[in-house]
């Protein structure tokens, strides 16, 4: 064997170890939902079954913590991607030393730990009489994803040709003509891409959600209460529910894309 | 409806930067209008004051006779066309063309119809649902000029608009450019760095150097009759032939150079005394003995078709060249040979050196 094969070999199997650190852990939670097991484990297999879809479809109490969290999902998306889209046309025009001043303070609550942003949210409000509850779920988890917004607006805006503006304003349009004619056709991917982000982060988070969240109970704080209550594999069902939409929601997407790009050549 | 444009002593200052000072011309109405200058020396900046998209730090922009001080780009009757072209890559080619319509209000099928026109115009019927990333350089070209006169500007701003474009569409699109300048009536003024551009395409041209107008005025008159030395550098070739002046007279001026006395037109102030230089283009030189001779060891000769250039170099070793035509290259000098060059006085032109 030439040491060439030998790290040929090495570097196959560092792959592959690497690849099941990533999924392995996936793949075991989404197999114990088919296990006959009242605890979420593939060991001991003690029969194959689907009663735990069923469970999970049946129960209420995971549909209103399902709903609960796709109300605040809906909300932050509102709010998140006009103020985050805002912020990024504001930094773009800002020039050297205000603007990476700016940067700063708009980017501080991505480096703010998330059980931070929650207690200081909870206790600000306190002070007006505002408790927990949706709307201040919506505001805490804003005051973070508005900043994933505002990042990638401003990546693409780093390629917006400015001349376009000029040029439309050249032949007579008004400032909000050329932010809906031109830019915002522009920004459409940044958008959409940043609107999902912004979904999946207000969906999954936990820490900064459960100081806010009054008496409602979003998904996460659902789950986490099953923990100490006695989790079922009907969690890893709706688990496997929820990896399987999103799987299927970005493979239409891309194939969407490929039709639409194979549909116009480019010259 | 064409308008006619005034620069009234404009000047710009960025920061500590004058990039234009003092610069006045006035453009008459339907009139094609170059301003000629190497880049950075103000030109891009007058132009975007005209838009409208820089407020002059002095003087006054005046189009149609209205001062323009305060209105923006959007409020005055000129349209612009860009280096970059800038046209609108996610808007089909008849929105980008209908869409200083759409900014007046105008309704959606009447767009489509005046787009249609303009595509006819340009020779792009059928183009109008395509996208501009589907149309060559050339085609790209003619929808930025359709998209600006759908506006009916009464002054049409061109950036340099053809210099992405190859030698070969250049040269076609000047044409097109002048033509169609023509059918509208539109005035227009033109931005360039390129001299043979702004001779073929103009009625008149701004030469600019450094922020200050050198000379304004026809093509013809430029080349024959340069008012700077930078005019009669830049515009054209020429041997430039330093001396000093030793007498004037009837509109002529003799120069004492190191080649001998040389006599040529003197154009504006030349007083006895004062150091000047002789410009003489190379067409003007042929060879043999004359009025004015010059010799000069011939170097290297480039055959370009109608004329063949004669490089070579006087004794004091600066360069002479001398454009020959084709059908008089038996009477040319061999290389490596001394020869004589000769010029007619009304060929040349003496200006004080600045």
């Amino acid at each position: 064997m030439t040491p060439d094969r030998i790290f040929r070999g090495l570097f196959v199997l560092y792959l592959l170890a690497f690849v099941a650190y990533l999924f392995m852990p996936l793949i075991i939670m989404g197999a114990a939902a088919f296990n006959t097991s009242r605890f979420p484990t593939v060991i001991p297999w003690q029969g194959t079954t689907l009663d735990w879809f069923s469970a999970m479809w049946a129960d209420a109490a995971m549909w209103r913590a399902l709903w609960t969290s796709a109300i605040v999902a809906f909300f932050v998306v509102l709010v998140a991607l006009p103020v985050g889209t805002a912020a990024a046309l504001v930094l773009t025009t800002l020039h050297s030393r205000a603007r990476s001043f700016a940067y700063a303070v708009m980017v501080s609550p991505l480096l703010t730990p998330g059980v931070v942003i929650g207690i200081s949210t909870l206790i600000l409000w306190r002070q007006v009489g505002i408790g927990g509850g949706i709307a201040l779920i919506v505001v805490a988890q804003t005051t973070f994803i508005i900043c994933y917004v505002m990042l990638m607006v401003m990546a693409r805006l780093q390629r917006f040709d400015r001349t376009q503006e000029e040029a439309a304003l050249g032949l007579g349009a008004s400032r909000l003509m050329v932010f809906r004619r031109v830019l915002l056709p522009f920004l459409r991917p940044a958008l959409l891409a940043s609107g999902g982000l912004a979904i999946l982060q207000s969906v999954e988070n936990y820490n900064t959600t459960l100081f806010v969240r009054g008496f409602e109970t979003p998904l996460t704080v659902f789950i986490a209460t099953k923990v100490r209550t006695g989790l079922t594999p009907a969690v890893n069902a709706l688990a496997l529910v929820i990896i399987a939409v999103t799987v299927i929601g970005a493979v239409a997407y891309e194939i969407a894309r490929r039709r639409q790009l194979s549909a116009r050549p480019r010259s | 409806m064409s308008h006619s444009v005034e620069l009234d002593g404009i000047g710009m200052r960025f920061g500590r930067t004058q990039a234009v000072s003092g610069v006045s011309f006035t453009v008459q109405p339907g009139e094609f209008f170059s301003i000629l200058g190497p880049s950075g020396c103000g030109k891009t900046t007058i132009l975007r004051m005209i838009a409208g998209f820089i407020q002059p730090t002095e003087g006054r922009v005046l189009i149609g006779d209205r001062d323009m001080a305060g209105l923006g780009p959007n409020q005055r009757p000129t349209a612009m066309i860009f280096q970059s072209l800038a046209l609108f890559p996610l808007m089909p080619v008849w929105e980008n063309i209908a869409f200083g319509l759409e900014a007046r209000g105008m309704g959606r099928a009447e767009r489509r119809k005046r787009a249609d026109d303009l595509l006819h115009l340009i020779a792009l019927e059928g183009y109008g649902d395509r996208m501009p990333g589907e149309l060559s350089g050339g085609q790209r070209q003619r929808v930025a000029i359709a998209r600006a006169l759908a506006v009916e500007p009464g002054v049409l701003l061109l950036d340099e608009p053809l210099s992405a474009l190859d030698l070969k569409l250049r040269q076609h699109m000047r044409a097109e450019l002048r033509s169609l300048q023509k059918r509208t009536g539109v005035t227009f003024i033109y931005i360039t760095h390129d001299q043979s551009e702004a001779l073929a395409m103009s009625d008149r041209v701004a030469v600019m150097s450094a922020g200050v107008l050198q000379q304004t005025a026809t093509p013809r008159q430029l080349y024959d009759n340069p008012a700077t030395p930078f005019v009669a550098r830049f515009v054209g070739e020429t041997n430039a032939i330093a001396g000093r002046v030793s007498a004037v007279g009837d509109g002529m001026a003799r120069v004492d150079t190191a080649l001998g006395p040389l006599h040529g037109r003197a154009q504006g102030a030349v007083a006895i005394g004062q150091a000047a230089t002789l410009y003489v283009r190379p067409e003007a030189l042929m060879p043999g003995v004359g009025a004015n001779t010059l010799r000069a060891r011939v170097g290297r000769m480039d055959f370009e078709g109608a004329f063949a250039l004669i490089h070579g170099q006087f004794a004091d070793g600066a360069a002479l060249t001398a454009a020959v035509p084709s059908t008089r290259l038996a009477d040319a000098p061999a290389p490596g040979t001394d020869a004589s060059f000769s010029f007619a006085p009304e060929h040349a032109v003496v200006l004080a050196d600045a």
